[in-house]
């Protein structure tokens, strides 16, 4: 829930008043443009997933994307606004990959989460979003040898992988009361990847090099269903659940693999008992094992249990509203490995909401440090991941 | 309900934008994007390469040599050589058109032609292939005559002493880059006053040797027939170009005529079993090549090289290096005659196809490299054959030639084509 909407507010599903409707949505079919690079820990398989939450919940770890109505994780936290959102980020992402005495560093732009949300009658809101699924932007350069009549040669190989699966959604939320929100999403995850190989041998005058292109589109669909309830002193609970279609990947007109869109649990409790702040914790846990059947032997697809807590309290004001300073922790699972073991990844991240123009107006940023490691694997990742959003509230 | 608070603006708004600056930096400097990686490669890329393939195939379907290259006015240099054992040919030039007048110095007027002086068949030399170091007497006859003098013996009677015109003993190893033959001021003025032409047969007599003749320079005859049109040798010397005029023919056909050789020894024909590129007279070697299409169409081929199984020639300068120039013919399957097609071949270089240098001595397996060619054959129409020419350097002035199995030959001697390449793979999938 953006802080404007509900932070402020004791009742966090009572929303002010004053509605507005516009023309919206081509938003949504604006595909995130994602950038991520392999031969890293992060992006292997079918890539990075990237989560795809707003700003404000990237500022607690992940930990406020069930409660948050610009994250599309729980089609129910847009239940009960009453005033349109439209929102936009960026998130550009250093890396730095330390493989033994080599250090090698990239950086790559992210546009994780487009959405629109705006309000309908009697505690119903519908978002449009679009978002970051799994990222698989990189390029490496390699040198190797080929056989050729009996010969070694020597040769440098260039792999360029361009592209993104994205999480299209449309959601209706409705508030009950007070005291409880549930909601209903359709999800289409498309999109797709180019990969071009370009290798070259060191005799240019005998040996022609090669320049070699793939592309793959994917088309799958899923359906997430939430809720949101008021429990006790400050207590509430937020529950999704995404069950997921058939996943498929096409190259040209013919299915070459077929899976499943992995389903999701998640669940988070959340405290507003001290005013100004909340808190959460929460989990989720991806069955990403459901796309092994669209992948090669030499990527595991493993399930993905995250856990992640944070916080947002209100900090000094800024003509008369506040700055919401937050913070988190995340555990995550990265779905893809070359191996038998997880990439495992810790997440530390901070975050500013700042008012811009009244309540009519925010900018939030956010900053993220991540760790990542495989067990039985010497390499080491740390990536700093840096957002910034914008909401309007017209 | 945040009154509690006790931070304020004024306290923290340094801080505060100083920590946005640093973000909006961040992300400023984030957007230069720089995905460029692979140290960490193959540990964390598991996408495995195709392997490249390698395959040797009797690809050719169709070889041939063919004969008498270059056409008449297309070579831009011809032999006039003494080789008894090797090479013999005469040089017909054709002056059509005799100046019977001229004017004389700074008088305006126009005077017949009545007397001549100083006549001399002018020819320029390219120097590099002179051979002999024995004098040798060129020889210029009248060959004109009223019977069909495109046939080679028709012309080669003419070749007789009633009908010398001129002669001009040389060293030919220590010729410069022209010679002028003197011609009889008797024969020329006679030819002037009846308005007759002249045409002149050359050859090589005496001790062995050879001379190359620039035969064309930008589409004309490069020798030139000059005279003084009066015993008076104070005037500017009247200067004509070999020229022809066949009845019905061309322009080009009449260029070709203008200057041209005959070859009266000359190289061996070659036997079924062999194909020439060069020779006197000279050949150029037709290949065409049926390559399956999982390697041209549905494959990157990275290295493909002609391989032929050269015999060792004996004829002519067969140790001198020579160039091999390739041709790619174009022309639809239409075109089914070989002559034709190769007329129309472009050459080599405009695809990518190099020179190759070869000893006509050697013998045993010779590449060429035809990477580019081959690459070149998936973005043609499937109406045009996937072939390629042959042609020698100084075609049809350099007495060497050299020699290839064909494809009627034991299979391990036959033409192949050896190609490396890189099947096409859906590799997107991790």
């Amino acid at each position: 829930m953006s802080h404007c909407v509900t932070s402020t507010n004791p009742s966090r599903f009572t929303v002010g008043a004053g509605c507005w409707t516009a023309a919206l949505l081509a938003v949504a079919l604006a595909a995130p443009a994602t950038g991520q690079a392999q031969g890293t820990l992060g992006a292997l398989g079918f890539g990075y997933p990237v989560n795809g939450m707003s700003t404000r919940a990237s500022g607690t770890a992940g930990a406020f994307g069930d409660i948050d109505p610009l994250s599309p994780i729980n089609p129910a936290s847009i239940g009960g606004l009453t005033r349109s959102v439209i929102s936009a980020q960026a998130e550009p992402e250093l890396r730095t990959l330390t493989f033994g005495q080599l250090r090698e560093k990239t950086a790559s732009q992210r546009i994780p989460l487009l959405a629109v949300v705006f309000p309908a009658k009697g505690g119903v809101a519908v978002g449009f979003s679009a978002r970051g699924f799994l990222d698989r932007s990189y390029t490496t350069n390699t040198s190797g040898t080929a056989l050729i009549d009996g010969n070694t040669l020597a040769t440098t190989e260039q792999l360029t992988m361009r592209g993104a699966i994205g999480d299209i959604r449309g959601a209706v939320g409705w508030q009950i009361g007070n005291w409880a929100r549930v909601g209903l999403g359709g999800h289409i995850f498309t999109g797709e990847n180019t990969a071009v190989r370009q290798r070259t041998f060191s005799d240019t005058l005998k040996f022609g090099g090669t320049l070699d292109s793939s592309q793959v589109t994917y088309f799958g669909t899923a359906v997430s269903l939430g809720g949101e309830v008021r429990l006790f002193a400050g207590f509430s609970a937020a529950a999704s659940y995404r069950a997921g279609n058939s996943f498929e990947a096409r190259v040209r007109d013919t299915t070459r693999a077929a899976g499943t869109v992995p389903s999701r649990l998640g669940a988070t409790l959340r405290f507003d008992g001290i005013p100004g702040s909340s808190f959460a914790v929460g989990f989720e846990q991806v069955k990403w094992s459901a796309m092994q059947s669209m992948a090669s032997s030499r990527t595991t697809a493993t399930d993905a249990t995250n856990i992640y807590g944070g916080a947002e309290v209100a900090g000094p004001r800024y003509r008369g509203i506040p700055i919401l300073v937050r913070a988190g922790y995340a555990r995550n699972q990265l779905p893809f490995s070359a191996g038998v073991q997880v990439v495992r990844e810790s997440r530390f991240s901070g975050g500013l909401g700042i008012p811009v123009a009244g309540d009519n107006a925010s900018l939030d940023f956010s900053i993220q440090r991540a760790n990542r490691s495989q067990a039985g694997f010497t390499a080491r990742e740390g990536a700093w991941l840096f957002g910034i959003g914008m909401q309007v509230r017209p | 309900m945040f009154e509690g608070v006790r931070w304020s603006w004024s306290r923290l708004r340094g801080p505060l934008l100083a920590l946005s600056l640093f973000t909006a930096s961040a992300v400023v400097a984030a957007c230069t994007e720089n995905l460029e990686g692979g140290a960490a490669c193959p540990a964390l890329c598991p996408e495995q390469s195709e392997q490249f393939r390698d395959t040797t195939i009797d690809a050719v379907a169709l070889d041939s040599s063919v004969g008498g290259f270059p056409a008449l006015g297309i070579g831009s240099a011809l032999l006039l050589a003494n080789r008894p054992d090797t090479l013999v040919t005469r040089t017909i030039m054709r002056f059509d058109v005799l100046n019977t007048a001229f004017a004389p110095n700074r008088t305006g007027a126009v005077d017949s032609i009545t007397a001549v002086d100083s006549v001399f068949l002018k020819i320029p030399l390219d120097t590099t292939a002179r051979r002999g170091i024995n004098p040798v007497t060129i020889e210029a006859y009248d060959v004109d005559t009223t019977a069909r003098d495109t046939v080679p013996a028709v012309l080669r009677s003419l070749f007789r002493p009633d009908r010398l015109i001129g002669t001009l003993t040389l060293t030919p190893f220590t010729t410069g880059d022209t010679i002028r033959i003197p011609i009889s001021k008797t024969v020329m003025a006679a030819k002037i006053a009846a308005k007759a032409r002249l045409r002149v047969g050359l050859r090589m007599v005496g001790n062995s040797g050879q001379l190359r003749l620039r035969a064309f320079t930008l589409g004309i005859s490069a020798t030139t027939l000059q005279y003084d049109p009066s015993t008076d040798t104070t005037y500017a010397p009247t200067v004509v170009t070999a020229q022809t005029t066949l009845p019905g023919a061309s322009e080009d056909v009449n260029i070709a005529y203008s200057t041209y050789g005959l070859i009266d020894v000359g190289s061996p024909t070659p036997s079924p079993t062999t194909l020439v590129v060069g020779g006197m007279p000279s050949y150029r070697t037709y290949l065409r090549f049926n390559v399956p299409l999982r390697i041209t169409d549905s494959s990157t081929i990275v290295r493909a090289d002609l391989v032929l199984t050269q015999q060792r020639s004996r004829y002519g300068n067969a140790n001198d290096t020579v160039a091999v120039y390739p041709l790619v013919p174009n022309a639809t399957s239409d075109v089914s005659d070989l002559r034709r097609a190769i007329d129309l071949a472009a050459e080599g270089r405009l695809v990518g196809v190099d020179t190759a240098l070869m000893v006509p001595s050697d013998s045993g397996q010779k590449v060429i490299n035809v990477l580019a060619l081959a690459r070149s054959w998936r973005t043609l129409t499937k109406t045009v054959p996937r072939a390629l020419a042959l042609r020698i350097g100084f075609e049809g002035a350099q007495p060497a030639e050299l020699r290839f199995f064909s494809s009627e030959a034991s299979p391990a001697l036959r033409p192949k084509l050896r190609i490396t390449y890189l099947p096409k793979s859906e590799f997107v999938l991790p």
